[in-house]
């Protein structure tokens, strides 16, 4: 027999060889992944900036003995800005799952024109943020469509200003960010909802079960993996919320709309102090991750009890 | 063409032994089935023939030849899988010839070989279309020719037609046979249904709890169980196992209502097999030796009759000829020719 | 419980007509199976007697109760699933006690049903196993409790057995068959599969191209099948047809059959339902009939194929024919020679050469 063949013998021998074979994508992943976060962790202990006039591996000439750190405890301004960030999470992503539920069920009838609205229907998903952010700046001027439309509806003037009242420019971030992100919502539940077998919707049926019980005893504890995954895809990307909101209000007025990522934004673009900013994003990170693997559990659980 | 052996493979999952030291050996041209239940070792015998695992231990040889280094393309073994896996955005013509094409053969003979194969195979009218207009039993066919057009050392099948209508099932089987007696490949045919089984194979091999229980022709295993697990898997409706009772003269079984002649019984026979065509069912005479039994239930198939018989605590099958005057209540006499029975000791092997 | 009365149903899918007039009559406690080949109508039939399709027209009564407009979640029917349709993400409890607790009965009421159930499908050490992970057979108990909880008028059973292990299916049956005793409820089991039917129903309604071809007791539609179809697919194999014309001899009315020979002489009864002596006739006789014969005007066709499956084997007979013989596994065979046979007159049905209907039937079959 030849002996260029790669067939091994044992369990063992491809256990190892499957090791020897996979090294180098190893060593890639743990570049990728370790060498940034280990710089972060260095910058965050110093003073530098790029401003500074050394190098980055000279940064060690700033250390500040964990100033970074006490510092962005009562940095009003990032708390606030994370506050902002939870409250838009709280509302947009509960809101979206719910409209991208009611959706999806009526998709899994079939319907006239359901191809066309299906279409219509996923269309803000593939809108580039940045171009919704300006098409909703211009929908939510003072003058703009939106007032204009609810003028006409109610029958006086309406001229709110939108994005430079506090309330009114939460209000327009948010309404942007379910318009554009409900159709994933949307997407992935529809895929999830067509994968409860017909046969079991049937069997219920024929043992009395209502429409609404169907939905609470079949659907959704058939759809607890899919929905959880949904969630998370949302909550994570809306923590990150920056780009049609930026364009919009620019975090504005004054810090009524700044989330966290516009405020990172500002203090590195603008503040240029970059060891502070490395200790807030590692410090995001760390909180983020505890509280994302007891949120997911809870998640899990609260589902299971809803069935 | 070639001959497929294997000497006392093992192979183990964790703590399971899925199979433990298999050992046989497929003729060359032999229509070789493995039969046995649900997760008895015969996908992983399947799985090590192609390549697809290794063993433990033992070794996998191709006309006489060790194969254990080669990996799955370099076998040439073909395969046809139980949901036949024929891609359904192509036509007829495409799935068969798929394997050529994709290993870069000449336009000329790529058409040379789809010629041959599909006329042995009858396919050649139904080559343009998609499997979708297929019948189930053309799309099998198909599926043979995709497998065959590479000319392969052997063929394996997985199971192919359990999805098929029941009477479809039995041309199907026959329709097999024919191919592969024509074709003259190895052809290693793995099933679950015995009567399937039975039908189609020169040789079959029995597989109980990853062992080979017993080989040989699906006749000799059915008339000559070597053991009680083979006796119990063969048949339709299953093989009537009975405690014997020896009481010096005769020995009886089922609360004395059947009666053997003592003499006829082995030494340390610990259980008696009787095929349910064996078993003889008069009716009732009072001045009968023995027992009666009675009938519990009947199950007229038109040619043939089942009957189940109440003996005491103890339930037998008879397989009778015809349409037979039998109603459930009814007292019946039974018997059998104790040279057709089959006698088993504490182990559960056959005794001669 | 509730006898089912089906009055020229009619169902059409678009341009496509996949039952044509249906007239069924299914009495109280009846174990009515529908048999017939993929597409041929039973499945469609079965649907609308659950209120799952719609009739295009024709009538569906339970007893006097007329089922039109009525949804199926009110027709009180039990169904069980070709895949059992198991909640399998509840426990068996949780299956069986789906039905009452949807139709919100008293938490008390409907443990002690759920309890009551389990006993009798000896169920009750798995109450609390999750419904994944069960053999097909738990699976098939749980179906059917989780219907009958609910006492149905009806049960309708969707070829349960046909995801079953061919090893499996005999128990299956006998458990089923069991089960039916049991419950006493009228059931209607749709099978593609004649040996299920055979062995399990009370009657089989036999279809074919949404048609329903006869209706009778499994040894009627075996001994006195109405048309070609019917004789074919009951039966396994099912029987043996050949084309002849009637030939008058010296003795009697025979039939010949071209190469194979001349039929022994015809029963009077048969000959004198022969209405032309000189068109066409199908000459049929089953393969476990015949009998091996030795003399010079017997029957003779080459033996092509023999199949040995354990009792019994099957000859194949004649080349391109589908001519089979079953034996018992003692008579000897070969390969090659030729059978020279004879049937008994009792055993031979002859059916009109163009519309395969059974001769001496024509008024029976409409």
């Amino acid at each position: 027999m030849s002996g260029a063949s790669l067939q091994p013998d044992s369990a063992k021998q491809a256990a190892s060889l499957g090791f020897k074979l996979t090294l180098p994508a190893q060593l890639l992943v743990l570049f990728i992944a370790v060498f940034p976060t280990l710089m972060q962790i260095y910058i965050s202990l110093t003073d530098w900036s790029p401003l500074s006039g050394a190098n980055w591996w000279m940064a060690y000439g700033f250390w500040n003995n964990f100033a970074n750190y006490f510092d962005l405890l009562q940095d009003g301004r990032f708390w606030g800005a994370l506050r902002r960030t939870g409250l838009v999470m709280l509302v947009c992503v509960p809101a979206e799952f719910l409209l991208g539920l009611a959706l999806a069920t009526l998709f899994v009838d079939e319907f006239r024109g359901k191809k066309i609205f299906y279409s219509i229907l996923l269309m803000p998903m593939m809108v580039v943020p940045a171009v919704a952010g300006y098409m909703f700046y211009m929908l939510f001027q003072s003058t703009g469509p939106i007032n204009h439309i609810l003028s006409t509806l109610t029958g006086s003037t309406v001229s709110i200003a939108w994005l430079s009242d506090t309330t009114y420019a939460m209000i327009a971030v948010m309404i942007a960010d379910i318009w554009q992100w409900t159709p994933l919502m949307f997407l992935i539940l529809l895929a999830g909802l067509a994968g409860v077998p017909e046969d079991q919707i049937k069997a219920a049926t024929l043992l009395g079960a209502s429409a609404r019980q169907r939905f609470i005893t079949i659907v959704i504890p058939r759809m607890k993996t899919i929905m959880i995954i949904a969630l998370s895809i949302r909550l994570i990307e809306n923590f990150k919320i920056f780009d049609t909101l930026y364009i919009m209000t620019g975090g504005g007025p004054g810090t009524a709309t700044e989330t966290i990522s516009v405020y990172f934004y500002k203090v590195t673009t603008q503040d240029l102090i970059w060891g502070y900013v490395a200790a807030l994003a590692l410090f995001i990170l760390v909180v983020l991750s505890v509280v994302a693997v007891y949120a997911m559990k809870r998640l899990a659980l609260a589902i299971e009890v809803a069935a | 063409m070639a001959e497929i052996a294997f000497r006392n493979v093992s192979k183990r999952y964790g703590k399971t032994l899925a199979l433990d030291d298999v050992s046989f050996t497929v003729k060359d041209n032999a229509f070789f089935c493995l039969f046995g239940p649900p997760l008895s070792g015969k996908t992983t015998i399947l799985r090590i023939l192609l390549g697809l695992e290794t063993p433990d231990s033992g070794e996998v040889l191709i006309d006489g030849q060790s194969v254990n280094r080669l990996g799955p393309g370099e076998r040439n073994i073909a395969m046809v899988f139980q949901n036949l896996a024929l891609f359904p955005h192509m036509s007829a013509k495409e799935n068969v010839i798929f394997p050529l094409v994709e290993r870069n053969m000449a336009q000329k003979d790529i058409e040379e070989r789809l010629n041959d194969v599909s006329k042995k195979l009858h396919i050649t009218h139904i080559l343009h279309k998609p499997p979708s207009q297929l019948s189930g039993g053309e799309r099998q066919r198909v599926a043979i020719a995709r497998a065959l057009v590479r000319d392969p050392v052997a063929c394996l099948m997985d199971d192919p037609i359990s999805a098929l209508d029941a009477r479809l099932r039995e041309s199907t089987r026959v329709e097999l046979k024919r191919i592969q007696r024509e074709l003259g490949r190895t052809l290693i045919y793995v099933t679950h249904d015995q009567e399937e089984a039975m039908s189609v194979a020169d040789t079959m091999a029995i597989l109980v709890d990853g062992q080979i229980k017993q080989i040989g022709t699906p006749d000799e295993i059915y008339r000559k169980p070597a053991n009680i697990a083979v006796a119990r898997l063969l048949g339709s409706p299953a093989i009537n196992l009975l405690v014997p009772n020896n009481d010096h003269q005769t020995v009886s079984f089922a609360e004395g209502s059947l009666l053997l002649p003592v003499k006829t019984l082995p030494n340390d026979a610990k259980t008696i097999g009787i095929r349910p065509e064996d078993l003889k069912v008069a009716h009732w005479d009072s001045k009968q030796k023995g027992k009666p039994a009675s009938v519990f239930q009947t199950e007229p198939l038109g040619g043939t009759t089942v009957l189940t018989l109440e003996a005491g605590d103890v339930r037998l099958k008879a397989l009778l000829r015809g349409q037979p005057d039998f109603k459930p209540h009814m007292l019946v006499a039974l018997s059998c020719d104790p040279a057709r029975a089959h006698y088993f000791d504490s182990s559960g092997k056959v005794l001669q | 419980m509730s006898a089912i009365h089906l009055r020229n149903l009619v169902k059409r899918f678009g341009a496509f007509t996949a039952l044509k007039t249906m007239d069924l009559d299914i009495a109280d406690g009846e174990f009515m199976a529908i048999l017939g080949p993929s597409g041929c109508g039973k499945s469609t039939t079965m649907n609308m007697i659950a209120g799952l399709e719609e009739p295009s027209s024709g009538s569906i009564h339970f007893s006097d109760r007329d089922m039109a407009g009525v949804p199926m979640g009110k027709r009180n029917v039990g169904f069980v699933f070709q895949n059992y349709a198991i909640f399998t993400h509840m426990t068996v409890r949780q299956n069986l006690a789906y039905g009452p607790t949807m139709q919100r009965a008293q938490t008390a009421e409907v443990n002690k049903k759920v309890a009551e159930m389990a006993d009798f499908l000896q169920l009750t050490e798995l109450l609390d196993r999750k419904a994944d992970k069960l053999s097909v057979n738990i699976l098939q108990r749980v179906a059917i409790g989780r219907s009958a909880i609910l006492k149905p008028a009806i049960f309708l059973l969707d070829e349960p057995l046909s995801n079953v292990d061919a090893a499996f299916r005999a128990v299956m049956r006998t458990e089923l068959k069991q089960l039916q005793r049991q419950f006493k409820q009228t059931m209607v089991y749709v099978t593609h599969d004649q040996l299920e039917a055979m062995t399990m129903a009370d009657r089989i309604a036999v279809m074919d191209h949404g048609v329903l071809q006869q209706v009778g007791t499994p040894l009627e539609v075996y001994n006195n099948p109405v048309n070609t179809f019917v004789a074919t697919f009951i039966g396994s194999p099912g029987m043996n047809l050949v084309k002849g014309t009637p030939t008058e001899t010296k003795q009697g009315l025979r039939i010949n059959l071209g190469a194979i020979g001349k039929s022994p002489i015809l029963p009077p009864a048969l000959a004198s339902n022969l209405k032309s002596r000189n068109s066409e006739v199908w000459y049929g006789f089953r393969p476990e009939n015949i009998t091996v014969g030795t003399k010079a005007d017997d029957l003779s066709l080459p033996i092509t194929f023999t199949e040995r499956i354990g009792a019994r084997t099957i000859v194949h007979l004649g080349e391109g024919l589908s001519m089979k013989a079953v034996f018992d596994n003692e008579t000897p065979v070969t390969v090659g020679k030729t059978l020279n046979f004879t049937l008994k007159p009792e055993h031979v049905l002859l059916f009109d050469g163009t519309s395969g209907v059974r001769i001496g039937m024509e008024a029976a079959h409409g």
